[in-house]
């Protein structure tokens, strides 16, 4: 798909997830998993040298938190960090992106943060849906 | 200079018609509310240079302003404005809008001049007050947006129809 047509479409999806959040409406999430594909899209049409490549490498992550997918997220960046000729700021913003959501959530759910850290619990969720619910037994 | 908001996805060819359509839709309403009609006078503030222009748009229905948020009023229709002006002013064209991490609504080109430009535009819309101190919030918030060549805000107001379009970067060279 052409770049015009996929800068259209992540116009449009963030708009409407836009909207979606301001009126609390729960399908926003669902709204910004299809803000972080069209993102996604952008960053395989559009090198990492050029300007709309980085922002949309950006918005790819941040949709993907947005949307609660940490998992997500989270393979996202390790394929942008990985990539050849990847600037070292983006490298770092990337990094903080994860970091400043992860300390968000430990914000909002600071009884659990002092059990479990954060990582242990996205350690966990990983190997839950690597193995399924089985697999932590074996 | 003349603004037809009925102009902008003719203007803005990578905008949604949808999005173009809602846009223009609550800045009919932002206007109309305040008493306005297509063909309105509206002040210009360009890069700090004062001017006039007429603001043309399709007319509304009053009557369904109720099924719309009060502030999304304001704000959409404050892009559909701001938008506009950007391409009569600049020639500027949207190539898509932004998350609001990036410190911007809209990344757009400026291809004028042979080279092309990436240009990060925050748009703000006050409903009823003055400007300024919006358009210097505004120049703030996008003075950060990285990798953009250029770093411009936006400010409507819709009171008496009025748009301010400052770029960040005479603000820099005056500190």
């Amino acid at each position: 798909m052409k770049t015009d047509a996929l800068n259209s479409l992540v116009s449009g999806a963030i708009w409407r997830a836009e909207q979606l959040e301001a009126h609390g409406i729960r399908s926003a999430t669902q709204a910004w998993a299809e803000v972080s594909s069209l993102e996604e899209e952008l960053a395989k049409a559009l090198p990492v040298s050029e300007s709309e490549g980085r922002i949309a490498r950006r918005g790819a992550v941040r949709a993907a938190l947005k949307a609660g997918d940490y998992a997500r997220a989270n393979v996202l960046t390790e394929g942008y960090i990985a990539e050849e000729a990847v600037p070292r700021s983006l490298k770092a913003t990337l990094r903080k992106i994860l970091d400043e959501d992860a300390q968000a959530t430990e914000t909002r759910f600071r009884y659990a943060a002092k059990h479990h850290s954060l990582r242990e619990a996205r350690d966990l969720a990983r190997r839950f849906r690597e193995a399924g619910a089985f697999g932590l037994a074996a | 200079m003349e603004i037809d908001l009925a102009q902008l996805r003719e203007m803005h060819t990578r905008l949604p018609t949808d999005l173009a359509l809602a846009m223009v839709g609550r800045a009919a309403l932002a206007l109309e509310r305040n008493h306005h009609a297509p063909g309105v006078r509206v002040s210009l503030d360009l890069e700090r240079v004062m001017s006039s222009g007429l603001l043309s748009w399709p007319g509304a229905d009053l009557g369904e302003i109720e099924q719309h948020d009060h502030n999304r009023i304001t704000e959409d229709g404050a892009e559909a404005v701001a938008l506009a002006l950007a391409h009569r002013y600049r020639a500027w064209r949207v190539i898509r809008r932004m998350q609001r991490e990036e410190h911007a609504d809209w990344l757009l080109e400026d291809a004028r001049e042979g080279g092309r430009q990436v240009v990060a535009l925050e748009v703000s819309g006050v409903n009823r007050g003055p400007l300024v101190a919006r358009l210097w919030e505004k120049l703030a918030q996008v003075a950060k947006s990285i990798d953009v060549d250029q770093r411009w805000a936006g400010v409507v107001g819709f009171e008496e129809p009025a748009a301010a379009l400052h770029s960040t970067k005479r603000k820099k060279r005056e500190n």
